[in-house]
């Protein structure tokens, strides 16, 4: 069930209290990078179907961007993990 | 020119006084109850939320990571605001006036609040002094339990209006009544 997702902090909640942010997937460039890099950040998404990895600020609950794996067929949800825990766990910062 | 400020209760217009007794199902709202918001810096989280918890006479409401509202109908604002100041790695701001508190009580309090707000709260699933924040009919706002059948809802002012409608329709079949607590 898609509409129910375990915020790690809040617990069990449904789809409304978050509002979805888009895809988690790519990674801003750095400021100087050429035009063609920060065109394809800004405007080119894959829109794959199946495994998708987003962003959901949960709005309504703790405040905290989310990122939630999931499958967009069968609306399985695989994993919902703090985008800052994330953030720091990829950079190997200790929280 | 000066201007006398006289505190009103934002619910005043909505509590009429035509109930007299409570009844089981009851809403308590008290009317100056101290509410801060208090945040954690960074990797003080822990060091902070034990601190909270030795406070008198205050209870404490989880928002979210290094995030609290601290409750008190005792302690006044300005006397919490510089306890909770004195607490190494936390910053605290006083909400007292921009929240409403309201406290729902009854043995069917749950099939009531079933009507507005999506969160399971069996007895064994959310247990007494928890808290967290949550949609509460439509609102963003912070419930806690607080004993076996009562809990309490904190809602930004502003939005205290309707969703203290909201729980008094969905509390009809259950004669829920409502009124300011006398203290
Ligand atoms: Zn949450």
């Amino acid at each position: 069930m898609a509409s129910l997702i375990t915020c790690p902090h809040c617990g069990v909640r449904p789809k409304e209290e978050f509002s979805i942010r888009g895809d988690a997937v790519p990674v801003r460039p750095a400021p100087n990078a050429s035009d063609e890099t920060w065109y394809a950040y800004v405007y080119v998404r894959d829109n794959p179907k199946g495994l998708i990895r987003e962003y959901w600020h949960h709005t309504g609950g703790c405040r905290r961007f989310l990122v939630v794996e999931r499958d967009n067929v069968t609306h399985e949800v695989f994993s919902v993990t703090d985008a800052a825990d994330l953030a720091r766990s990829a950079s190997g910062e200790v929280a | 020119m000066t201007i006398a400020f006289v505190h009103r209760h934002v619910l005043e217009d909505h509590i009429t006084g035509f109930e007299t007794k409570p009844n089981p199902h009851h809403i308590t709202v008290p009317r100056h109850p101290t509410i801060l918001t208090v945040l954690a810096h960074a990797g003080s989280e822990a060091a902070v939320g034990a601190a909270l918890q030795r406070l008198d006479g205050v209870t404490l409401r989880f928002c979210g990571p290094c995030e609290w509202l601290c409750v008190s109908e005792t302690v006044s604002a300005e006397g919490l605001l510089r306890l909770v100041r004195e607490i190494e790695g936390a910053s605290a701001f006083d909400h007292s006036d921009g929240r409403v508190l309201l406290q729902i009580t009854g043995p069917n309090v749950r099939k009531i609040l079933a009507k507005c707000l999506a969160v399971d709260l069996h007895p064994e699933a959310f247990a007494i002094g928890r808290s967290a924040n949550m949609l509460v009919a439509h609102v963003s706002g912070n419930l806690a339990r607080t004993g076996e059948n009562s809990f309490e809802i904190i809602v930004p002012r502003s939005y205290a209006g309707v969703v203290f409608e909201e729980l008094k329709e969905m509390g009809r079949e259950f004669a829920l009544t409502a009124g300011f607590s006398e203290a």
